[in-house]
């Protein structure tokens, strides 16, 4: 089954190009039934491709020439696939989320004017990040990384006619950018090491001590490729500094914002991070980089959730900060703990996504003051809201729990107090924020003006198997499944992990129940005014609730003078460089319309011209023979 | 027997008195009178050499046929393309016919 | 008479040679009256005497058949074909009197300039001595010209024709009125 692994990204570019040709005009159904039906193949393949390698283990990568350009093996590029247990798990998570997307999006996009071209972009994105998945060597990992970033884009930008739209889908694009050149020189100064762009070519060398270039030593050369990998990394999963781009990318239609933003391409990067851990593992320095870049990112996003009033930009943060905790995870060295977070936040994070759709579908806002009260109106989106916001804020038996907790002892492990705290106060801010958008949108009284109504199956099925997942996902890592998932992926050198001791658990769980009871005290009981608090705390709150100015920031410290080095350019194009060529278009004007007046038109002119011309000439031409005979 | 220089210059001078009028007459008609005798300036040199040449044979005479008739072509087509240009410009002065000027 | 018939080249007077030099008189008078006369219509009569003096030269030059064909396509056919065109539009034209211009000054410096180099160039060449008998069988030039024309020339032969039927349909098409 393993060798028919390229079918699982096949189908969905076959039922892609099937809907490209089936143009925009196709029917709702038709669109839906065929993005559905191949993803779900898909994922039925992963299925089988999981079992098969929780049976045999990992399998070496099949692999083709793609490109030969001289003798010797640095000179041969390969394409090709590859199943070991990291990407079957991953092409199950991604498979399982996109299926479910799919179906959900039948509902949530209903009556759109695009649907077909929505379900297009839906489908070539699945692709391109099962594609992702199963790529062999970081040449193909490109490509494929830029494919889904092209998808993010277009999806982001979908309803492209709403400025803001448009110009979020620009600014993930660019933002994401900045990270992707990181990764292309870093793949370049690998291939210059090593002369392959094979994940496993290049641990060997790593192991080997085959990797160096003469101009800088083998420690350095793995640090500033790690460094230069991780700097990709970061684009795309949104860490700071670049995480500017994820909260706008909410614009997109919200199951965009379920797959793409919250359970797969974001988690490209880690996965990145996760999948080349053997050279992170040589370096040190690149590790303590993940790691604090992490907690950074992780605290970060929680204290901006804290504050935000559009449902969906609290879940992007929320995003934001899980990936950091993966980030800190693998930074600790804590491979299979981030990958194991990786699992679990895929599903209760698409939930949460998609049981936002659910309700701004149904108000038609995503402005948290004007919810309210939905609990008794939409019972099964408000109950798996309530699953996967348990699920993220870790309260035991949920997934969140079990993967977060692991994170955190392996940084307790690591010997890193600092970054349990960061964490500890991030999983406090976690339980809080996400609580609070519970309370606002499910109790209390009712807001908003439309009259919002439960979905249809097509919404709420997804959520119903997103939900159980979310409570269920955990217990494959679980201690009380003997680490099950842990033992699957298997323990690349050097990653350390601990298991959660019951200490930690006890610790974690009571800052999630305490985070949960403030904001059930705020915004539930309202016995204390969250008025009060932002006041009393003004500084901390407009900081939080500004984002920390970080696109004020960049917005003066680069785009800014970006613009002005543009102008600067535009002007010497204009005024000099342009100057020159009119200057010589206008001579050549200036010269014809003199020299023009000669062509009058007159025929015995020319004539007459000619005759002279020819009298001239056997003139010279008889001179100079008289010249050569005499 | 004349010999060939004689025939020679008188064609000469032919095509050069054609060729003052092709340059100076302002009827178009005159103009293309002109360019008849020059075309029958160079024919007497065709049938000139034939007779007296370095290696005199008919091969002259027959070209000065196909020259002939080519000359009652161009003279056809030009005498149409003259009548075509009267009716669009009532006027058979070159000096209006001037279309491709600057 | 003797710097003239040195100029020629060893003029011989004989009936030929006289007959040549009163017909290369008549030619040159016609051609250079023709450019004198005021009427477009004399001119075209001027230029019918050119065409039959030609047809002289080339009874001279032992092309008979030429000089008839000079007859009837130049001095009958396209002088006449002229004159229709005289009649057609304005026939009685006359070419403006003018001062002669610096145009005709230039025109005239420039023709004479390359017939005094012709002259000269043709005065300077050696040329083969002129034979008495033509290099066909005497009395015989037609035959000799049918023979060289319909077999060594017959391709161009219809290729003329063809030229002469596109020529025919072409004037046609130009001198129609357009609708």
């Amino acid at each position: 089954m393993i060798a028919y692994a390229w079918l699982v990204p096949a189908i969905p570019l076959v039922a892609y190009l099937l809907l490209l040709a089936l143009g925009r005009r196709v029917h709702e159904g038709v669109a839906a039934a065929i993005g559905v039906l191949a993803t779900l193949i898909s994922l039925v393949l992963s299925l089988m491709i999981f079992v098969d390698v929780a049976q045999g283990g990992g399998q070496l990568p099949y692999l083709w020439t793609w490109l030969t350009f001289g003798p010797g093996p640095g000179h041969t590029w390969q394409a090709g696939f590859e199943v070991n247990s990291l990407n079957a798990l991953m092409l199950v998570v991604v498979s399982f989320v996109s299926t479910l997307v799919l179906l959900f999006s039948r509902g949530y996009m209903h009556g759109d004017p695009r649907f077909g071209v929505f379900y297009q972009y839906l489908l070539l994105f699945v692709f391109s990040m099962l594609g992702l998945v199963i790529s062999p060597n970081f040449l193909q990992l490109y490509v494929f990384w830029e494919l889904v970033g092209l998808c993010s884009y277009l999806l982001v930008g979908f309803w492209y006619e709403k400025p803001e739209a448009a110009a979020a889908a620009k600014k993930s694009f660019v933002v994401t950018r900045l990270g992707d050149v990181g990764l292309l020189a870093g793949i370049i100064l690998l291939y210059l090491a090593t002369g392959s762009f094979d994940y496993d070519d290049i641990a060997r060398a790593i192991q080997t001590g085959g990797l160096q270039i003469h101009w800088i030593g083998p420690q350095g050369l793995a640090t500033l490729g790690a460094l230069l990998v991780f700097l990709g990394a970061a684009g795309k999963s949104a860490q700071f500094p670049l995480h500017v781009w994820l909260p706008d990318a909410m614009e997109g239609p919200t199951p965009v914002s379920a797959l793409i933003h919250a359970a797969t391409m974001v988690a490209a990067g880690v996965y990145l991070v996760a999948r080349s851990f053997a050279l992170f593992d040589a370096s040190p320095v690149a590790l303590d980089v993940v790691a604090y870049i992490g907690g950074i990112t992780a605290i970060l996003g929680a204290a901006i959730g804290l504050t935000q009033r559009d449902i969906k930009r609290v879940i992007a943060y929320s995003t934001i900060s899980q990936l950091g905790y993966m980030m800190m995870g693998l930074g600790v060295a804590a491979y299979s703990a981030a990958v194991f977070h990786l699992f679990t936040h895929a599903f209760f994070k698409a939930l949460l996504f998609l049981a936002a759709g659910s309700v701004i579908h149904a108000v038609d806002t995503q402005d948290l003051g004007r919810m309210g009260g939905l609990w008794r109106r939409m019972p099964v989106t408000a109950s798996t809201f309530l699953f996967g916001a348990l699920a993220l804020s870790g309260v035991p038996p949920f997934a969140g729990f079990w993967s977060k907790d692991e994170i955190l002892a392996s940084t307790l492990a690591a010997g890193r107090p600092l970054l349990f705290a960061l964490g500890m106060v991030a999983a406090f801010f976690t339980a809080f924020y996400i609580f609070r958008v519970f309370f606002l949108t499910f109790t209390g009284r009712y807001r908003g003006d439309r009259v919002p109504r439960e979905s249809g199956w097509v919404m709420t099925l997804p959520l119903v198997l997103l939900a159980l997942m979310a409570l269920g996902a955990g217990w494959a890592g679980a201690p009380f499944t003997g680490y099950a998932l842990e033992r699957f992926l298997g323990e690349p050198s050097g990653a350390s992990e601990a298991g959660a001791g019951p200490g930690v658990m006890a610790i974690s769980t009571a800052v999630s129940l305490l985070g949960i009871g403030l904001a059930w005290l705020m915004y539930g009981e309202r016995a204390t005014s969250p008025e009060a608090w932002s006041r009393s705390l003004w500084p901390l709150y407009r900081l939080s609730f500004h984002k920390f100015y970080f696109d004020e920031l960049y917005q003066a410290v680069i785009v800014r003078p970006a613009f002005a080095l543009g102008k600067a350019f535009d002007w010497v194009d204009r005024r000099i460089i342009d100057g020159i060529v009119r200057l010589a278009a206008e001579a050549t004007l200036a010269v014809a319309s003199g020299v023009r007046r000669i062509q009058t038109g007159q025929v015995q002119t020319y004539g007459l011209i000619t005759l002279l011309g020819i009298v001239a000439l056997i003139a010279v031409s008889w001179s100079l023979l008289w010249g050569v005979r005499s | 027997m004349a010999p060939i220089g004689s025939f020679l210059a008188l064609a000469a001078i032919l095509f050069c008195i054609g060729l003052y009028g092709a340059l100076t007459k302002r009827n178009i008609i005159i103009v293309l009178l002109s360019i008849e005798l020059m075309l029958n300036a160079a024919n007497l040199n065709l049938i000139a050499f034939s007779r007296l040449g370095v290696s005199a044979n008919v091969a002259g005479q027959v070209f000065g046929l196909f020259s002939m008739t080519v000359a009652a072509a161009e003279v056809a087509v030009g005498l149409a393309i003259l009548i075509a240009l009267y009716r669009n410009r009532n006027s058979t002065d070159v000096r209006d016919m001037n279309l491709m000027k600057w | 008479m003797n710097a003239v018939s040195s100029w020629f080249g060893g003029f011989i007077w004989t009936g030929q040679t006289v007959a040549f030099f009163l017909l290369a008189v008549l030619v040159v008078l016609a051609a250079v009256t023709l450019l004198q006369f005021r009427k477009v219509m004399h001119m075209a009569l001027s230029i019918g005497l050119v065409f039959l003096g030609m047809a002289g030269m080339y009874v001279l030059l032992g092309a008979d058949f030429l000089a008839f064909a000079q007859i009837l396509i130049y001095a009958g056919a396209i002088t006449i074909l002229m004159l229709f065109a005289i009649m057609l539009t304005r026939h009685d034209e006359v070419e403006e009197e003018e001062r002669a211009g610096f145009r005709q000054w230039i025109a005239g410096l420039g023709a004479a300039a390359l017939g005094a180099v012709m002259l000269w160039a043709i005065r300077t060449t050696a040329w083969p001595p002129a034979s008495a008998q033509p290099p066909w069988p005497a009395q015989k030039s037609v035959n000799a010209l049918a023979e060289t024309l319909f077999t060594g020339y017959v391709v161009p032969f219809e290729l003329v024709s063809v030229l002469l039927t596109v020529a025919l349909v072409g004037a046609v098409i130009l001198a129609r009125k357009e609708e």
